[in-house]
């Protein structure tokens, strides 16, 4: 069962900083901006630790913290307050407010990690997992089309990245009822091998696995293709709107 | 007064710049004079302001590039993953945050103490900050790889 984790600032920076500080542990991450949406968060979803900061608009980390440990059901969730301010009189207000743990900013995730050890108990997420997490930058989905959107610059780290979920993601894709995905190759910068790698292990899985596919990209690439035997006869549409109309 | 002309304003600067760009992007910062050229063209400007028994801000003048450059790295990204302009004023005002902070924190151990503002950022290249009546100010350039930005800071005591 996921650990639920609630993270509160009102930077978006920090809380990814958080949430990839927690991604290689099976954990659950909740997001909120401010005290106000932390609390309401917390009575929601119970999670089991929360990630307090305390420099916020609307409300902020101390008025959150007070009024969490005003209620029964929530007063016992283990908090680690984070906190720019390292000065005697602040950690001594913090410890005094009973939180669990401090953090002071700058931090580095494997110090958070260490400091919620202590409270919650983490497990390493599966290989299989973290593999299929990591492809959620590529993919997007625009009614009933999958989008998997290549990054400018392809190279061999991508390509094996891309290895190691490929499959499983593409199977999850046709389990969830979705027939159609379009690779978009727009905003690759070269037309290199890890590029026609990608191409040629996207359009395998997609065959074995049942799922119809367009690629996109620019005249640059597709003249580009031309030159290589593997995606010589590989047709290009220039759109993502020519794509899903050719379906 | 006596407690702000012996606080070493230039050391607790530098050493607050080196330990967030080492914790949070793993940059190594060289500190080099001052740079005029940080305050012209286009950049962004994270800022944070105290305000207690003494008064001041800190602006963080960070060229365009270099910005995109750590926001990829805080946020563990290629340039090309980062989704806004949101997202690189969030990490400079967060980096500019994580400074102040620091320094707020050295003067109220120094008896001087204040509270911290939100930060804000400014982006563009038609601007020009000035801030006057202080009663000390530092402005140190700092070089990670090809890179150089600038770090103000101005204080005084409370009226």
């Amino acid at each position: 069962m996921a650990v639920k984790i609630l993270t509160v600032d009102d930077s978006k920076t920090i809380r990814m900083i958080v949430k990839k500080a927690f991604r290689p542990f099976d954990c659950k991450l909740f997001e909120a901006e401010n005290g106000v949406e932390g609390l309401a968060a917390a009575a929601k979803e119970k999670p089991e630790l929360i990630v307090l900061d305390i420099t916020m608009p609307v409300m902020n980390g101390i008025e959150m913290l007070e009024k969490l440990k005003s209620m029964p059901d929530l007063k016992d969730i283990p908090v680690i307050m984070l906190t720019a301010e390292s000065g005697k009189d602040n950690v001594m207000q913090i410890v005094k407010m009973g939180v669990k743990d401090y953090m002071v900013k700058p931090f580095k995730g494997e110090q958070l990690i260490e400091r919620a050890e202590k409270l919650v108990k983490l497990e390493a997420k599966k290989a299989e997992d973290v593999a299929v997490d990591a492809s959620s930058k590529f993919f997007s989905l625009q009614g009933d089309v999958q989008i998997m959107t290549m990054p400018v610059k392809i190279n061999r780290q991508v390509n094996t990245q891309i290895e190691g979920f490929l499959k499983i993601k593409l199977q999850d894709i046709v389990k969830s009822g979705i027939s159609k995905i379009i690779l978009d190759l727009s905003k690759a910068e070269e037309t290199n091998m890890a590029l026609i790698k990608v191409i040629v292990q996207v359009l395998q899985v997609c065959q074995k696995v049942n799922l119809n596919i367009k690629i996109v990209g620019t005249e640059a690439l597709s003249e580009g293709l031309k030159g290589f035997a593997e995606t010589s006869d590989i047709k290009i549409t220039f759109s993502l709107d020519e794509a899903k109309a050719a379906f | 007064m006596s407690e702000l002309n012996s606080f070493d304003l230039k050391e607790c600067l530098t050493n607050s710049i080196a330990n967030v760009f080492d914790t949070m992007l793993s940059m190594n910062v060289e500190f080099d004079g001052t740079c005029e050229e940080c305050t012209t063209g286009n950049r962004i400007v994270g800022t944070v302001g105290f305000a207690g028994k003494v008064m001041g801000c800190i602006n963080l003048h960070i060229g365009n590039r270099f910005a995109e450059i750590i926001t990829a790295s805080m946020l563990g990204m290629e340039i090309e993953e980062i989704e806004s302009d949101e997202d690189i004023y969030d990490v400079i005002g967060e980096l500019s945050n994580m400074i102040g902070g620091d320094l707020k924190s050295r003067l109220c151990d120094a008896d001087l103490e204040c509270q911290l503002s939100i930060p804000s950022t400014t982006a563009g290249s038609n601007f020009k900050i000035e801030s006057k009546g202080w009663i000390k100010q530092e402005r140190i350039a700092f070089i990670s790889g090809e890179e150089k930005a600038l770090a103000e800071v101005f204080i005084k005591i409370s009226d």
